[in-house]
């Protein structure tokens, strides 16, 4: 019995992991796909502030995206993809892209990226 | 949950000012809980319809991340309340504080949009007001877009003024449509004799809905006796039967729909 339960505990963790890898994937591979789309290329030099001129400047597209995470702070794609009623996979791909342009910043925690606009010193 | 309202307009003078105080005390005597937010940097004008300087803190500072809201809003509710409260936020009218605003760069207006996006938990949450009023600077001044994006429902107030009209054609396609901002038109200063029927009434209508291809909330006539009173007291506060402060109360019922 004890057995069956740790093969069990270890196949969920297993898996868990799988999942975790896919979905690191399929962000890069969204990414890939927005430069390719966009022609946009990163410019590490100038990190650039999201103010209402850029917010005008940018595609419509990415501009609903920008002002959802404007008005959320800090948020997943899943706390964006609420707000903008748009699927989960294409707000990663705007917001990975945003990230790329300079305008977000993104981070890691545990199993979760975090997307946010530079914070206060 | 209340509601932001933003008065904008294309034009200088249009009458955002005017419409905001007297939009505001209409909430109020409707016993809703108000405040009123000067966010017009460049020529500050609030602190002089309210005569206050209770302030210990202006706008400026709360965008300036050195306080918070509360220290910035005054309690007018006992010169001004009907039923319901009423607060007001002013901008710094001193030379050299109008001067600064004009010198913040893009990385602090990014910073100011985030403080005023917030304003959205603070004031409309846990301080529980039904309407927040922001009056802005006219055209695409950095402030007024942050007030915009900020706001729930814009209001553009326009004259019949041909380059008003055109600006305000352009800010609507490169400016509220982009934000997709539930946006609705004030024609503000509108000759009585072209209100005089309720058949030219109709007419007009039509024809500015067409031509600005948003709502037209309501058509405010042109009042002597408004300019008459020179800004020295809130209007519709005093003058309670007048055809401005009844076309103000018509307002703030559409508004409440829209
Ligand atoms: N419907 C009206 N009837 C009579 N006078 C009006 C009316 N609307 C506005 N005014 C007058 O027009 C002048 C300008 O109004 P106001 O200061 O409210 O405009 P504004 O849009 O705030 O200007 P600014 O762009 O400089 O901030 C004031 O003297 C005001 O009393
Ligand atoms: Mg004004």
């Amino acid at each position: 019995m004890a057995v069956y339960k740790k093969l069990e505990v270890k196949s969920t963790q297993l898996l868990e992991k799988i999942k975790d890898s896919l979905e690191r994937l399929n962000e890069k591979i969204d990414v890939m796909i927005e430069i390719q789309k966009h022609g946009q290329r990163a410019n590490p030099e100038i990190p650039d502030a999201l103010d209402v001129m850029t917010l005008l400047s940018l595609p419509d597209h990415l501009r609903k995206t920008a002002v959802t995470l404007c008005k959320l702070g800090e948020a997943t794609a899943d706390n964006v993809a609420e707000q903008t009623k748009r699927a989960r996979a294409v707000e990663s791909g705007y917001l990975n892209q945003l990230v790329i342009m300079g305008y977000l910043k993104k981070e890691r925690r545990g199993r979760k990226a975090y997307f946010y606009v530079e914070k206060e010193a | 949950m209340g509601k932001i309202i933003a008065l904008h307009s294309y034009k200088g003078g249009t009458g955002k000012t005017l419409l905001s105080v007297n939009l505001a005390a209409t909430y109020v005597k409707k016993g809703k809980n108000v405040c009123l937010l000067d966010l017009d940097f460049r020529a500050p004008s609030l602190h002089a319809v309210f005569k206050t300087n209770n302030s210990e803190r202006w706008l400026n500072d709360y965008l300036n991340g050195v306080c918070e809201i509360d220290k910035v809003l005054v309690d007018v509710t006992q010169e001004h309340g009907r039923s319901g409260k009423f607060f007001v936020g002013l901008a710094n009218p001193a030379t050299e504080a109008i001067r600064e605003m004009s010198a913040k760069d893009r990385k602090w207006e990014m910073r100011a949009l985030g403080r005023l996006l917030s304003l959205k938990t603070s004031l409309l949450n846990d301080m529980h007001h039904d309407y927040v009023i922001l009056d802005t600077s006219p055209g695409l001044q950095y402030s007024s877009i942050n007030a915009i994006v900020s706001a729930d429902v814009v209001l553009v107030v326009t004259s019949l003024d041909a380059s008003d009209i055109k600006g305000t054609q352009r800010m609507t396609r490169e400016l509220y449509d982009l934000f997709d901002k539930k946006t609705g038109i004030l024609m503000n200063k509108v000759l009585p004799e072209i209100l005089s029927s309720k058949k030219e009434k109709q007419k007009f209508y039509k024809h500015f809905n067409s031509v600005h291809k948003l709502p037209i909330l309501e058509a405010i006539p042109c009042f002597c006796d408004v300019l008459r009173a020179g800004g020295t007291y809130i209007f519709s506060e005093e003058k309670t039967e007048h055809p401005f402060t009844k076309t103000l109360d018509k307002l703030a019922t559409k508004i409440e729909e829209f």
